[in-house]
């Protein structure tokens, strides 16, 4: 298989998603920096996914994005996923590999949902444990992306924030910050998103994640079906500001738009780290 | 304050059965969402993400029954058989045992076929691609031996039996189309393969059938070819072998003696 050897750039790069293969690989547009995938949507051993995958792994550095290893579950980790997730880094060779940092299953039923930790101590040994076994069989580094929540927990001891640059600390793990999910978490939990970025260790900082959330009146959640709005924008330029330009996913999973409408997001990204990476030269 | 695994087991629990469990005590809810609104919020995106899956799945069921027997459908499923997989790809692979035992389904008798003839599609979607046939090396089998070989079919194929005319009844509902069908008119074989990237249903001859059933069960072409005279007695071997070579439903062949595979 042909692959582009070149590491993941500090640009914006785009989702892949099943509507938009045909027109990717006719047009193979610059705009896309980069793709990411959900990992486990090529889990499957062959047929179209693949064919169309490798086509474009040719062309662009990529991103295995997993939704369902459960890094948090207190259930054993899934030994028959971490093999599915190793065959599919061997077939790829992606340059970055990240998850969740949440938990999906308990008592052997899955939930196959992104659910939310309780940032205790106990959750954090149990969590940092469960981030190096998955280092340790995949041999390499992962990302640990914050996700959003609609719940917190009375017996908390530690912010959101600490618990995420104290991961990244005891195991050696990157994270994949998205600033999104920071902003539905600060609304639906109130805190200044900005206590939140100045904690993140910038050097351990090595993806960001962009995407559109619902109001839904109640609270925030995170879809990943519209644009990115504003106050999400505003948010992304100063975490780029503090921690840098880092490469930038414009997610967008659920009533996917045209391709166009992707890479105009794709745009303003890339607008915004070309003007840090001025600053920065 | 409870352990992390009895928190997980206990909201796993609550977010499955909708009762409200021990664990509330322990959450505070988002903005202006209480503890159990903000619950709901979770189960809701749980079983949508399920419903969502089965009907990517099974768009012909979905078609069949309508939306709100199908979510009726997905909901009680999802309680009646836990998901065991982190891949959601996985989920919908008992919808038919399920269909054949759920009571609401029970005056639809031919919906777990249907259901059984669309997960062979979602499983040949994402199955293996596999080399060619070596068709040369066939050719140069010695006659004598041709009856003893053995054959894998490609890991798309899949063969499905029904009492009831499911491909019909496939098409009709997938395409949209408002037609009668006669539930009587006939007994279907077919096979699902997925050939040159596209998942495609042929209805099969009952000899054909039998033969390439028996093939995927690891018998030789002697045998199959037993198995199909029996059902069809005008069955023909040397058409069967040569359009099912051709059309890549078989991709390895395996000799006896020699142990050689095709592929080598």
């Amino acid at each position: 298989m042909h692959r582009v050897d070149a590491p993941i750039p500090a640009r914006a790069g785009i989702g892949l998603r099943t509507p938009h293969y045909r027109e990717m690989l006719e047009n193979r547009p610059a705009t896309a920096g980069w793709l990411e995938v959900h990992s486990e949507n090529y889990f499957g051993a062959g047929g179209q996914p693949h064919t169309f995958l490798e086509q474009l792994r040719a062309h662009y550095p990529l991103s295995l994005h997993g939704v369902g290893l459960g890094l948090g579950s207190v259930d054993a980790l899934d030994q028959a996923h971490l093999r599915r997730l190793e065959c599919l880094i061997a077939r790829y060779e992606p340059d970055l590999v990240s998850e969740h940092l949440c938990w999906s299953a308990a008592g052997g039923r899955h939930l196959n949902d992104l659910l939310p930790l309780p940032y205790t101590e106990e959750a954090l040994d149990h969590v940092a444990e469960r981030v190096l076994q998955t280092q340790d069989f995949l041999k390499r580094q992962i990302l640990v992306e914050n996700i959003s929540t609609y719940l917190r927990f009375r017996h908390a001891t530690l912010p959101e924030w600490d618990f995420v640059a104290e991961l990244a600390r005891r195991t050696g793990c990157g994270i994949l910050l998205d600033v999104n999910n920071i902003y539905v978490n600060a609304i639906n939990h109130g805190f200044d998103a900005r206590t939140y970025l100045d904690a993140m260790p910038s050097a351990a900082v090595q993806e960001i994640h962009l995407a559109g959330h619902d109001d839904t009146g109640g609270c925030l959640i995170d879809t990943h079906g519209t644009a990115v709005c504003e106050p999400v924008w505003a948010l992304y330029r100063e975490a780029v500001e503090r921690i840098g330009a880092r490469p930038t996913l414009i997610e967008w999973d659920t009533d996917i738009p045209a391709l166009d409408v992707l890479l105009t997001e794709a745009r303003k990204a890339d607008a915004i780290l070309e003007s840090e990476h001025a600053v920065a030269a | 304050m409870p352990s992390l695994r009895d928190l997980q087991r206990s909201l796993a629990a609550a977010l499955i059965s909708g009762e409200r469990g021990p664990m509330q005590v322990h959450l505070i809810g988002a903005r202006e969402l209480d503890a159990a609104a903000s619950l709901a919020v979770y189960r809701s995106n749980v079983f949508s993400n399920y419903r969502k899956a089965l009907r990517d799945d099974y768009p012909a069921i979905l078609a069949l029954v309508g939306e709100t027997f199908f979510d009726g459908a997905a909901d009680a499923y999802t309680r009646a058989h836990p998901s065991r997989s982190g891949d959601l790809n996985d989920f919908g692979a008992h919808f038919a045992l399920f269909l054949e035992q759920w009571k609401p389904a029970q005056q639809l008798p031919y919906l777990p076929d249907v259901a059984r003839l669309e997960w062979a599609i979602h499983l040949a979607f994402n199955a293996e691609d596999v080399p060619a046939l070596d068709l040369a090396g066939l050719a140069r089998v010695p006659a004598e031996m041709v009856p003893r070989l053995r054959f894998d079919l490609h890991p798309s194929a899949a063969l499905v039996w029904s009492t009831y005319p499911v491909f019909k009844i496939w098409q009709v509902s997938t395409t949209g189309r408002d037609e009668r069908i006669d539930l009587s008119c006939g007994t279907d074989r077919l096979l699902v393969i997925r050939r040159a990237g596209t998942v495609e249903i042929e209805p099969l001859a009952p000899g054909e059938w039998a033969a390439l059933e028996a093939l995927a069960r690891g018998c030789d072409l002697s045998d199959a070819h037993t198995h199909a005279l029996e059902v069809q007695s005008t069955f023909d071997l040397g058409g069967f072998l040569q359009r099912h070579a051709l059309a890549q439903t078989i991709v390895i062949f395996h000799q006896p003696q020699t142990l050689q595979e095709g592929q080598a």
